[in-house]
């Protein structure tokens, strides 16, 4: 292998091959990703779906129980639960996708840095991720959004301070195993550039790992959105995230139960959903090694 | 031996290292956090509601060293936090780490007892998940432990409360006392380790399952029940201990929302309200207290990784 190999052909083929691991998975795991599919597109096109709106209220249809007119009935200001879930799903499942993949990002980028380069920047960087680790998630999440001030902006600050660690650990762990391969080493003795032994070597590996772990930080992240928001510390409640609904809905639960239920059976299905497909991509993952 | 405190040492070095960082983290918290402090302790400490007079603030921002420089500030902090002297709390008025220990009581009081009831099935579940594959108690447990782990904690506390305290109302819905009280919100969190700690346990053994020497023991005639038994059980041991360990500090985590739902006291619930209140005293207590903890537990688990491994000893 020599210098010149190292042009654009290749590493569009590198890419090639990438997008066809993914149809395979996509073949084998196809009911779980259709169902991903189907969530997916509610969420994005779920305004069209229904006539009503999420913030407006209707104070004549206040509490009303699930009918054709409202699938999962109305909560206390006379607004649609349906309609609620569907824009609600922008808040718990967008902001957890912002939040999981700048942390994934960010994770990766550090755990490159330090299973990559020297000893030094090693040592420097793994000690400031395990102090970072230190801090239980929901706790540091609550302290930090709680001491710059209880909004949603402030609450992805949090999220993403304490969610990257993972990604760092884990890549950082696979780059020092891809570094000891003869392969880098042979393209560190042809001087080939840091930057390509990057993208040609350590990238490729660790790519499919880092999404694994990123459907259940996205998973984790919704829940700790949701959590975050039903103690307060999140989204404000007018808006219609999850746990603000249920917040919202507390009071009002032993006299109209649908204002909490479905809710939370909102997010307890994305999130298993999340879950399932990372255990098959995990699977997949698995199955090539062997 | 020697080889043991060689490790044990580094292991407390780089321990001391990340203490040192995790206060500073804290710290830096507090530090940037927004707002005038002293304004704030003044307002708490003196008057109700309105504000202080700017003499008086002026007078706390001399006695606290609020307009000093951040290493200062920092290197006063770490002299009393050494000392464990956390201060008064701004609202009450109270030494921090007296509310602090009263409330820790009630938290491990809960957190004990979710992981006893969640033991206690995880175990025997996983165990029998394994010992038969493919049967209905392994199916179960699956699925379970997926259910569990996506189940919101504070949506679960609602439905128990709904269902068990509301409509049956067997049991009481708030509040802390006796141990009926105790029933829901240690169920709560139950089912949470329950399931978590019955998808870790089975991972365990079917990773001890795969060992290479199983296939050699089988063949010299070894039956599948002293197999099982002996041998995957007893490797799938040393990461249980390590999990259950890292579970005691997750679980002080899981308590926060379940104490907030059921109106318990407790740390998760102080801190809630130490938070809504920017009561700093507190916050910082306990956030030091939930990381220290952690990083402690997770050293020591480390060292008796290396204890139960003879091939690390060797070296």
């Amino acid at each position: 292998m020599n210098v010149s190999s190292f042009n654009h052909s290749t590493f569009f083929k590198s890419f090639f091959s990438f997008s066809l691991q993914t149809k395979t998975i996509l073949k084998k795991h196809y009911f779980i990703f259709s169902i991903f599919t189907l969530f997916a597109g509610a969420i994005l096109f779920g305004f069209i779906l229904t006539p009503y709106d999420p913030v407006e209220t209707d104070f004549l249809n206040r509490l009303s129980s699930p009918s054709w007119q409202n699938w999962f009935g109305t909560d206390q200001m006379g607004r649609d639960i349906a309609t609620r879930i569907l824009y609600g799903a922008g808040w718990s499942v967008g902001l957890a996708l912002i939040v999981s993949t700048t942390g994934a990002v960010i994770g990766t980028i550090v755990g490159l840095l330090a299973g990559s380069l020297g000893r030094f920047v090693d040592g420097f960087c793994m000690r400031v991720t395990d102090s970072f680790f230190a801090f239980p998630e929901l706790i540091a999440a609550i302290v930090i959004t709680g001491v710059l001030g209880p909004n949603t902006v402030n609450m992805v600050i949090a999220l993403i301070l304490v969610s990257w660690m993972r990604f760092a650990r884990l890549v950082r762990a696979l780059t020092d195993d891809v570094k000891q391969q003869d392969y880098v080493l042979q393209a560190k003795l042809n001087k080939i550039p840091y930057i390509l032994i990057l993208t040609r070597h350590y990238i490729p590996n660790i790519v499919l790992s880092v999404v694994v772990v990123w459907t259940s930080s996205w998973s984790r992240t919704i829940l700790s959105i949701s959590g975050l928001s039903f103690l307060g510390f999140g989204v404000q409640p007018p808006q219609a995230e999850w746990g603000a609904m249920l917040l919202d809905g507390k009071p009002y639960m032993l006299t109209a139960p649908h204002v909490m239920v479905f809710p939370g059976l909102a997010v307890l299905i994305t999130v298993l959903t999340l879950n399932l497909m990372g255990d098959h991509l995990r699977d997949h993952l698995q199955s090539l090694e062997k | 031996m020697n080889n043991f405190m060689r490790v044990a040492a580094i292991k407390i070095v780089s321990l001391l290292l990340v203490l040192f960082c995790v206060s500073f983290l804290t710290f830096l918290l507090y530090y940037y956090a927004p707002g005038d402090k002293a304004l704030a302790i003044a307002n708490a400490r003196y008057i109700g509601e309105g504000s202080a007079s700017a003499e008086l603030v002026e007078q706390i921002r001399l006695e606290t060293g609020i307009d000093r420089p951040l290493f200062v500030q920092f290197y006063y902090w770490a002299q009393d936090i050494i000392q464990l002297d956390f201060g008064v709390s701004l609202i009450s008025q109270e030494p921090v780490d007296e509310i602090f220990v009263s409330q820790l009581w009630e938290t491990m009081e809960l957190a004990l007892s979710a992981l006893l009831l969640g033991m206690s099935v995880a175990i025997p579940l996983s165990l029998i998940s394994v010992w038969k594959p493919k049967s209905f108690i392994d199916r179960f447990a699956i699925a379970l432990s997926s259910i569990g782990a996506a189940i919101p904690s504070y949506w679960l506390g609602l439905i128990f409360i709904f269902v068990f305290a509301a409509n049956l109302q067997w049991l009481p819905a708030y509040g802390t006392g006796s141990l009926s009280h105790l029933i829901l919100p240690a169920s709560t969190l139950g089912l949470w380790v329950l399931s978590s700690q019955t998808r870790l346990i089975r991972s365990f053994l079917l990773e001890a399952s795969t060992a290479p020497f199983l296939e050699a023991l089988k063949i010299r005639g070894v039956g599948s029940k002293e197999l099982f038994c002996r041998h995957i059980v007893r490797h799938a041991f040393v990461p249980f201990v390590t999990m259950l360990g890292l579970e005691l500090a997750f679980l002080l985590e899981g308590a926060v929302i379940v104490e907030v739902v059921f109106a318990r006291g407790g740390i998760g619930s102080l801190l809630v309200h130490s938070v809504m209140g920017r009561d700093f005293p507190i916050i910082q207590c306990i956030v030091l207290f939930s990381a220290v903890t952690y990083v402690t537990i997770n050293s020591a688990v480390e060292i008796f990784q290396w204890f139960m491994n003879p091939v690390s000893q060797q070296r």
